[in-house]
Formats: C-alpha cells, structure tokens, sequence
C-alpha cells in the first residue's frame, strides 16, 4: 500500500486517440489535482479519480485544486504540454502523491467520470502547517514535460 | 536516453515546496520563477553553461528586487483598505510587516 513511481495512465493514453481531453489554456478542459497519503495505491491502471485516501486538513478542498492548461507547443518532433505550478495557501496537510484528472472531458467515447491523467510520486511525504503547499512541475521541454509525445 | 514515445520519462520528477507558519519569501519564489525561465542543459558546452548560470544567478536578484517591490506595494493597499474600515490599529500591525 504506497506510492511506487510516476505513471502517465493507460486509459489516459487510449483516451487521446478518442479526443477525450483539450489542454488549450483558454478553451480547454478543466484538470484538477488531488492529493493522497500513502496509503493510496495508484498505477499506470488507474482510470479515475477517487476520494479514497485523499489528504484532508485545512486549505485542502476534497477534489483538489484547478490546474491552469498550459497550450500545447512542440520542440523538434516532440509535441508537449505542461500546467501552472499549483499552490494550496495556507494549507496544513500532509501528501505522499498526487492524481491530476480532466473534471470536464469529452464524454462522447467515454463513459468513466474524471479520468485520470497521471499518477505523481512525491517520494516521500510532503507537508505544510500553517503554510503553502506548492507543487512546482519540470521544465516544459522535449525531454522533462509532463506531458509529451515524441 | 531513450524512453516510450508517450510515457513519462524515466528521470521525471515533480517537485514539491512547503513551508511552515510562513509563506514563501521573494527569494524562494524568485528562484523557481529563474528555473521556469531558464533551463540550462548539462551537455552544454562549459563556456556556455557558465554564462547561462551566471545570467541565472542575476534573473534571480532581479526577480527578487521587483517581488519585494510588489510585495511593499501590495501592503501599502492592503494597509489603506484595512485604515478605510475604519482598522488603524490592525492597520499599522500591517504597515510593520
């Protein structure tokens, strides 16, 4: 029962051939990210979001926070995407990973509600009292994005 | 490296900043904010890598000048809405900030 890697989800992957998420920063889906104990187990299987196991304390709303959709670019031959940095303010919680999912997508090929993204692993647990909690993601590049197609 | 054409990269790694009883200071910020603009590439020739860093190293005293600014800014509203409430005690515990 633990947090063992970062996954980008297989349904998320099938999901793209069927156009089930828009990252466009103006006009596109809303994603959110939630956090979990450790007790959460996630993997490249997981499909949706759950509230099973989500963190709770204050500056923490179960669902997580709305990520801001970076548009998506390319670099070479790769195409990539990436979000804002996320802070929860004034938050006294404690997370060991974390689930971004789409709370808006296209469910004209899909029956599943808030589909999941990507699986994070913090590799440890991370926690704030009575501070921010931000989760700052890598450098939007061909090789370190988030998410990216090459 | 070579890694699936759509998967995470093996390296990837999110990050994660907290603090206690505290937000983060401009310098904290002023970092991240250098690291969003500038990446700089370990396979870089040296000369280059060097100048990279050393350009870094003055975004980051740059950013910081202008977030504390901001910051000195931001109080001095936040201090004349709170005095406008009709708050000067609870407005000058802001003004010493």
């Amino acid at each position: 029962m633990a947090f063992n890697g970062n996954f980008m989800c297989t349904s998320f992957k099938k999901e793209l051939l069927y156009g089930v998420h828009d990252f466009d920063n103006s006009s596109g889906d809303t994603f959110k990210i939630a956090l979990y104990t450790n007790s959460a187990t996630f993997t490249a299987a997981t499909t949706a979001y759950t509230t099973g196991n989500e963190v709770s304390g204050t500056g923490y709303t179960a669902g997580g926070g709305a990520l801001t959709n970076v548009d998506p670019t390319s670099s070479g031959t790769t195409a990539l995407t990436d979000f804002v940095d996320e802070t929860f303010s004034n938050a006294t919680i404690t997370a060991r990973g974390a689930l971004i999912y789409n709370t808006t997508p296209n469910t004209t090929s899909i029956t599943v509600s808030n589909p999941t993204v990507v699986v994070l692993d913090f590799g440890a647990d991370k926690a704030s009292t009575s501070g921010d909690f931000t989760i700052v993601f890598p450098t939007p590049d061909a090789s370190n994005a988030i998410i990216r197609i090459a | 490296m070579s890694f699936p054409a759509l998967d995470m990269n093996p390296d990837f790694k999110v990050e994660v900043h907290t603090t206690h009883n505290r937000g983060f200071t401009p310098e904290e910020i002023a970092e991240r904010c250098a690291t969003k603009i500038i990446s700089i590439s370990d396979s870089a020739n040296p000369a280059i890598q060097a100048q990279a860093h050393a350009f870094r190293q003055h975004m980051v005293k740059v950013l910081e000048f202008y977030m504390h600014e901001a910051i000195k800014s931001d109080r001095t509203t936040v201090y004349n809405a709170i005095l406008d409430s009709g708050n000067p005690e609870l407005a000058e515990l802001i003004r010493r900030l």
